[in-house]
């Protein structure tokens, strides 16, 4: 049956509020944006000095830029990894048969449900180079004294750690659901024919849950890019010595703590682009090896 | 009932208040004979945690009480650098408050802005004697010989430290270290004594920087600190500069510092015992006595031995009166009553107690003596006795430059770069320097 709607402009109607919102909110601010990055702006007039690319020149040009490209690829790389890995574990233990287990799945999801800054506050209590416990117990445990404040692949560890806490109990709720939808036949008749745990895993269990997989390293690499800027601005505000000034965060300071609004704009549209190329390239290489059934 | 259902009601008995009385002054509003409306200005400030209280409530509150004929409505917008950029925003949109708190780092910013009404233009001669101001703070504040803004809270930065680890550690706890040299040879016997893990952290690191500059009496960037035509280009890369940066680096490598990041969260690891010292802004004192569970020492912050006199500089913020479409006379009479009830010895030395920045009145200093203040409290008095000594000079009034919070982004940036290690200091306060005088340069572009 075709469902039609009585009339020709009902649909556009209906359509209209979504449309305007985000008109209004995206697309009249992304092209403000595109305008700017050309421009030298002002802060107090808003009036622009034309500076054609110079603004994404000085970006291509500066060590600082470049280093924040790299940090933001190795930062986005160990969310993307570990968090994944984490939570794909997670996920398989919590859809074993357990008392509880209604209590563990609420307890995975509730990160999740915290906000940027109060995830962030709690991981700098956990690590704080005087007081924090997990400072103690890795001073008890290995004589050590850790110190992220100052050292910086510390600094990028702790970050990850706690984006990777946040996003976890996000994608262990598609693994689960994904590995609810693994057919119980295919894997006992695996068993059957005698292939181990691990075995059954890898040839039955991943490939069903490839589609999820994929769907959750887009969302993740997303997420790496372009939420993480709560967390960092609590936790180390691109610091030590800028070793966990991601992307999001340089744009943050340009823009909105310096009010170098064209330079900002300029960071903001090859942020767009870098993230737009990536993507692509993921559903070119990855999206192929997905299995949808 | 309970005290916590009690307060739910109180609760929702305010916000019902506050619904009704809303609604009420739009009705007032709307009544043609509405003649005896008090005059509201707005009030943007950076205060949070303790001092959020003390501004709100004392300052603010206290004010409309006595002046009935007046509101002040503060709003709090974030930290300083935020509050900045607000500001900025709130004068393009057209809507900016009446005044603005600003940290000494805006200064140039504002006085570019084209925004503010320079204090020294609505206050009449004689309305607030701004001859009873620390010299000091005014010779911040005063650019060109001219007053901009109105001094609010100042501060310095001064030395803490933990009286019981100096005694533990064999030293006396009286004698607190003047010199880079004093630090490092005091705490390596804090340190080989146990007494405490680290000897020495500081928060605000180029602040800090700029501090030894002024210490020693050295120009921090060109054109005498950017107070004698537009600083282009920064001179902490100097080998003044070098050098500081070069003694915290050692200090880092002997394990005497534990770096412990820019504002004030360094100030944990002092109370928590395991640093011995903290470099800090005297606006802790408060905070700090409060919370330590030692007794606290506190001494002028220290110096780099063999260089010449200079004098500590002001930090901390003032308020800025902001144009917007057109102030009526009446709004610029609130004002300046404010800026008259902020400057009353008696509200200076309340705000003093209750943060530690700087009681910035003379009279208001003398209220405090006379009041045994300072014999109970020393704490509160080394800043203001550090800030009597030295010389004034362009090196000890403060630096001036455009974009000056990113700068100190960046010098934080290659301080930190220094002391893990990743560059050499010189190198570190070279690619800094580079990066802040292309930003000068930037700014001079668009603010001409």
């Amino acid at each position: 049956m075709e469902g039609r709607f009585p009339n020709r402009i009902l649909p556009y109607a209906l359509l209209f509020p979504s449309i305007a919102i985000v008109v209004a909110f995206l697309i009249v601010p992304s092209l403000q944006a595109l305008r700017l990055a050309f421009f030298e702006v002002s802060p107090f007039t808003g009036r622009g000095l034309f500076v054609g690319l110079s603004n994404f020149r000085v970006l291509m040009e500066s060590d600082i830029y470049r280093h924040s490209l790299e940090i933001t690829l190795l930062i986005a790389g160990g969310i993307v990894l570990a968090g994944m890995t984490a939570s794909l574990a997670v996920a398989v233990l919590a859809s074993q048969p357990l008392r509880g287990l209604g209590v563990y799945r609420v307890a995975i999801l509730w990160p999740y449900a915290l906000s940027p800054a109060v995830a962030g506050t709690i991981w700098a209590l956990l690590f704080d180079p005087s007081t924090g416990p997990a400072t103690l117990l890795i001073r008890a445990l290995t004589g050590l004294s850790p110190n992220w404040m100052m050292n910086g692949t510390y600094a990028v560890w702790v970050v990850v750690i706690a984006a990777a806490w946040k996003m976890l109990g996000f994608n262990v709720v598609f693994f689960l659901a994904g590995l609810q939808a693994v057919p119980g036949e295919l894997r006992e008749a695996a068993q059957v024919d005698g292939a181990g745990a691990a075995r059954v895993f890898w040839r039955i269990t991943f490939p069903i849950l490839s589609p999820i997989t994929f769907f959750l390293f887009v969302m993740n690499s997303l997420y790496a890019f372009f939420e993480l800027f709560g967390l960092i601005d609590v936790m180390t505000q691109g610091g030590p010595g800028g070793a966990t000034d991601i992307l999001i965060y340089r744009l943050y300071q340009d823009a909105f703590i310096s009010a170098r609004w064209g330079m900002g704009s300029a960071q903001s549209i090859l942020l767009f682009v870098m993230v737009g190329i990536l993507t692509a390239l993921q559903f070119r290489f990855a999206g192929r090896r997905v299995f949808y059934g | 009932m309970n005290t916590r259902m009690a307060s739910w009601f109180a609760r929702a008995a305010k916000v019902l208040a506050v619904t009704l009385g809303v609604a009420a002054a739009v009705g007032l509003g709307a009544a043609p004979a509405a003649a005896q409306q008090p005059v509201k200005i707005t009030l943007w400030h950076a205060m949070g945690g303790a001092r959020y209280d003390a501004i709100t409530k004392d300052i603010a509150a206290g004010f409309n009480k006595a002046n009935p004929s007046y509101v002040v409505e503060p709003l709090y917008s974030g930290s300083y650098a935020e509050a900045v950029t607000k500001a900025i925003a709130a004068i393009r949109a057209g809507n900016p408050p009446h005044i603005v708190q600003v940290f000494e780092v805006g200064t140039q910013t504002m006085l570019d802005s084209g925004a503010i009404i320079p204090v020294t233009e609505i206050v009449k001669p004689g309305e607030i004697n701004f001859g009873d101001y620390i010299e000091p703070i005014l010779n911040y504040y005063r650019v060109g010989g001219r007053l901009y803004s109105m001094p609010f809270n100042s501060s310095t930065a001064i030395i803490y430290y933990n009286k019981e680890a100096f005694q533990k550690a064999g030293l006396d706890p009286n004698t607190p270290p003047a010199t880079f040299k004093d630090v490092e040879e005091m705490g390596r016997k804090i340190v080989a004594s146990g007494s405490a893990r680290a000897a020495i952290t500081f928060g605000w690191p180029s602040w800090m920087l700029e501090q030894s500059h002024a210490l020693a009496n050295r120009l921090y960037a060109d054109h005498d600190n950017g107070r004698n035509g537009r600083a282009t280009q920064v001179l902490f890369n100097e080998p003044f500069g070098v050098e500081v940066l070069a003694r915290w680096k050692r200090w880092a490598d002997e394990k005497l510092l534990a770096y412990g990041g820019r504002e004030y969260a360094p100030n944990k690891a002092f109370l928590s015992g395991e640093v011995a010292m903290l470099m800090q802004s005297t606006s802790q004192v408060t905070t700090i006595e409060k919370a330590a569970r030692f007794p606290v020492g506190t001494g002028f912050l220290p110096r780099v031995e063999g260089q010449p006199a200079g004098k500590s500089v002001i930090g901390g913020a003032s308020f800025w009166v902001l144009k917007g479409a057109g102030r009526s006379p009446k709004e610029l009479d609130a004002i300046v009553k404010f800026f008259k009830f902020v400057a009353e010895p008696e509200e200076t030395a309340k705000w003093h107690e209750e943060t530690g920045y700087f009681p910035a009145t003379k009279t208001a200093v003398g209220l405090l003596t006379k009041r045994g203040w300072f014999a109970k409290h020393p704490n509160h008095e080394t800043a203001f006795k550090q800030m009597q000594q030295g010389i004034d000079s362009p090196a000890t009034r403060g630096v001036l430059l455009g974009n000056f919070v990113q700068i100190r982004n960046i010098t934080d940036t290659a301080i930190e770069k220094a002391l893990s290690g990743k560059l050499p200091p010189k190198e570190a306060l070279d690619e800094a320097a580079a990066e802040a005088n292309k930003l000068l340069a930037e700014y001079g572009r668009i603010t001409k």
